[in-house]
């Protein structure tokens, strides 16, 4: 069997068992709630948005109802593979596995494709459904090129905090330790950046909030590059011509990568150190 | 002799221990682990590695699985009568039963073995037959959760056996089976072993691999203090050829077992009886007894337990080993010689 085979059937196997496990039936009203129910929200020709403004286009309606992405789909691909390695180390299932001659790099990359395609596959299933459903209500499809950057910045965004439950899941002997790292990462990016941002702001001496202030609109964006919910928002900015942050694309994909190479590196450097 | 096929040339793996202080708040130090190891493993041979509680058994057969790296030292390997050759990846060779594995899960038997078969790149035929092996043929399709320890323990076997490693290693493989599993499992150790697989179980109960190990080392804080046939062994450390024999009533046997050579290690003299322990001709001991009309109660070769091992081979009182072992302090081992010079 070749190394692209072996990481494709572990990968296969950690997504049968995620997909059609107790925590997914779990989490599926809650996806189903945010992803759908968002788009549903935000496409309703008579929503006013605080500051009087309305969603004109698809993709502007899909930029708001990520948010639904950013809180629900984020926490799930946290709550679906916190555990990836401490369970079997608390088992005794990891010694096992760590026993077997394929390279621990490709057991990690298995594990990387294995709980990331378990939240993708509904996350998209449910995305294609928004699609049809700002279809109906706006009367108007995405682009071809919108479709892409909102599927792969999706894609992106899920990848990242997987990689993050599976880094701190590396690190913890225990499974509280690894749903509190887990979360803490989400519940920071998720709610305690803004916090973040507005100590820099309030620190540079910028006025803090003001959305028309140029000052505080560049602080705030080039802060969001340090952020994978900001590096999110931006990648989906790229195809809102009314939105300009003054970060630069290339900026917003350079971080991207960044995001997607660093702890994908130490995710493989912790797996080559791990002990039962 | 069976001939080497695996040989660990001076290895070590010493556990990194966190010594964060502020200005070194990742700082490490080298802990408890295994010392300049060398151990040769022979076809076909079943190697009982004993030694009281964190004396490093785990951390040794994490080592010769492949699972924790040589820190230093090198692995060879020989392949019938070629030249010694260095192992690249001993995780090709070896297959490792942990001590403790809760299969836990709602996967079955049968696709838990196909997908680590799969990490090992082992043939779905390979699996039907070990399933058969093990005597789990009938439960391939029972869920983990359902598992009794007894199946998890065989379940960890057939796990161990994928791929068909050349080297067995079994981690406590004793532990939670009841005596008739315990049986059944030491067959199938001793079946394996008939097929020239070199098999290593680690144990802190001599008793129980007694009978059917045919090497044994021994193994203290981190060193191994001796290895080898189990009689050559037993004669370095002087533990060979020792009888026990007790009987009933007030005997002499000073005057019965006068212008006899033999060694008396422990005499106990009580209401109910007598007992005797001794190195020497247990025939002429037995023969002189019966022809002065001592009754008998009992008479048996005396085999060590793992105290007596670790005393012998350390010099050290058990209190002393004990004591260490509680504070599990990675010391310099205190040879027997050592002691002596003292």
């Amino acid at each position: 069997m070749s190394d692209f085979r072996r990481i494709r059937s572990m990968a296969a196997r950690i997504r049968r068992e995620r997909l059609f496990g107790i925590r997914m039936n779990i989490m599926l009203p809650i996806l189903l709630l945010f992803l759908p129910g968002m788009a549903w929200g935000f496409s309703d020709p008579n929503i006013i948005l605080p500051g009087g403004h309305q969603p004109s286009t698809a993709m502007e309606v899909l930029f708001y109802a990520s948010l639904g992405v950013v809180f629900g789909a984020t926490m799930c691909a946290v709550l679906l593979s916190f555990d990836g390695v401490s369970r079997d180390r608390a088992s005794g299932m990891l010694e096992v596995r760590l026993a077997q001659p394929m390279p621990r790099q490709h057991q990690a990359t298995a594990l990387v494709l294995g709980y990331l395609q378990s939240i993708l596959i509904p996350v998209y299933g449910l995305m294609v459904l928004c699609l049809v459903i700002v279809r109906i209500r706006m009367g108007e499809w995405t682009s071809l090129e919108e479709t892409l950057v909102y599927f792969a910045s999706t894609g992106l965004i899920l990848l990242w905090y997987t990689l993050f439950a599976l880094l701190a899941s590396t690190t913890a002997k225990e499974q509280g330790t690894a749903v509190a790292f887990g979360v803490g990462v989400w519940f920071f990016f998720t709610f305690l950046w803004a916090l973040v941002t507005t100590m820099v702001a309030y620190a540079s001496g910028v006025a803090v909030g003001e959305a028309n202030d140029p000052g505080w609109v560049a602080l705030e964006g080039a802060l969001d590059l340090l952020s994978p919910n900001g590096v999110y928002h931006h990648l989906l900015e790229t195809q809102l011509p009314s939105v300009d942050r003054g970060v630069p694309m290339w900026q917003t994909w350079a971080a991207a990568i960044a995001w997607t190479v660093l702890p994908w590196w130490g995710l493989q450097r912790r797996m080559e150190a791990l002990v039962p | 002799m069976a001939e080497a096929v695996l040989s660990f040339l001076d290895v070590q793996h010493r556990h990194k221990i966190p010594t964060p202080r502020w200005s070194k708040p990742w700082a490490q130090r080298l802990g408890p682990g295994i010392v300049d190891l060398n151990l040769k493993l022979y076809k076909g041979s079943i190697l009982g590695l004993v030694g009281p509680n964190g004396a490093g058994k785990t951390t040794l057969l994490r080592m010769m699985a492949g699972i924790l790296p040589l820190q230093t030292g090198s692995v060879m390997q020989r392949i019938g009568n070629e030249e010694w050759t260095r192992v690249a990846d001993l995780r090709t060779l070896v297959g490792h039963m942990p001590e403790q594995v809760r299969w836990q899960g709602r996967t079955t038997v049968r696709n838990i073995l196909l997908e680590l078969g799969d990490m090992r790149g082992t043939q779905t035929n390979r699996i039907d037959a070990l399933l058969n092996l093990v005597g789990l043929q009938q439960r391939q399709d029972e869920q983990l959760d359902n598992l009794s320890q007894g199946m998890r323990q065989r379940l960890s076997i057939a796990a161990a056996l994928l791929g068909s490693p050349k080297v067995l290693l079994l981690d406590e493989p004793f532990n939670g089976l009841d005596p008739v599993a315990a049986q059944a499992f030491t067959e199938l150790i001793q079946r394996l072993a008939n097929k020239g697989v070199s098999i290593v179980i680690s144990s802190h109960m001599v008793a129980q691999l007694g009978g059917f190990i045919d090497r044994i080392g021994l193994l203290h804080r981190g060193q191994l203090l001796d290895e080898g046939p189990l009689e050559d062994v037993e004669t370095r450390l002087g533990l060979n050829g020792r009888y026990m024999i007790s009987g009933t009533g007030k005997v002499d046997l000073n005057l019965r077992l006068k212008g006899i050579d033999l060694e008396r290690i422990e005499e106990t003299t009580n209401e109910d009886g007598w007992s005797l322990t001794f190195r020497g001709d247990s025939q002429e001991v037995l023969q002189a007894l019966l022809s002065n009309d001592v009754v008998l109660s009992s008479w048996s070769p005396l085999a060590p337990d793992l105290v007596e091992w670790l005393c012998a081979a350390t010099g050290m009182d058990v209190r002393d080993i004990s004591l260490e072992v509680a504070s599990s302090a990675f010391l310099p081992m205190r040879t027997k010689e050592m002691g002596e010079d003292e």
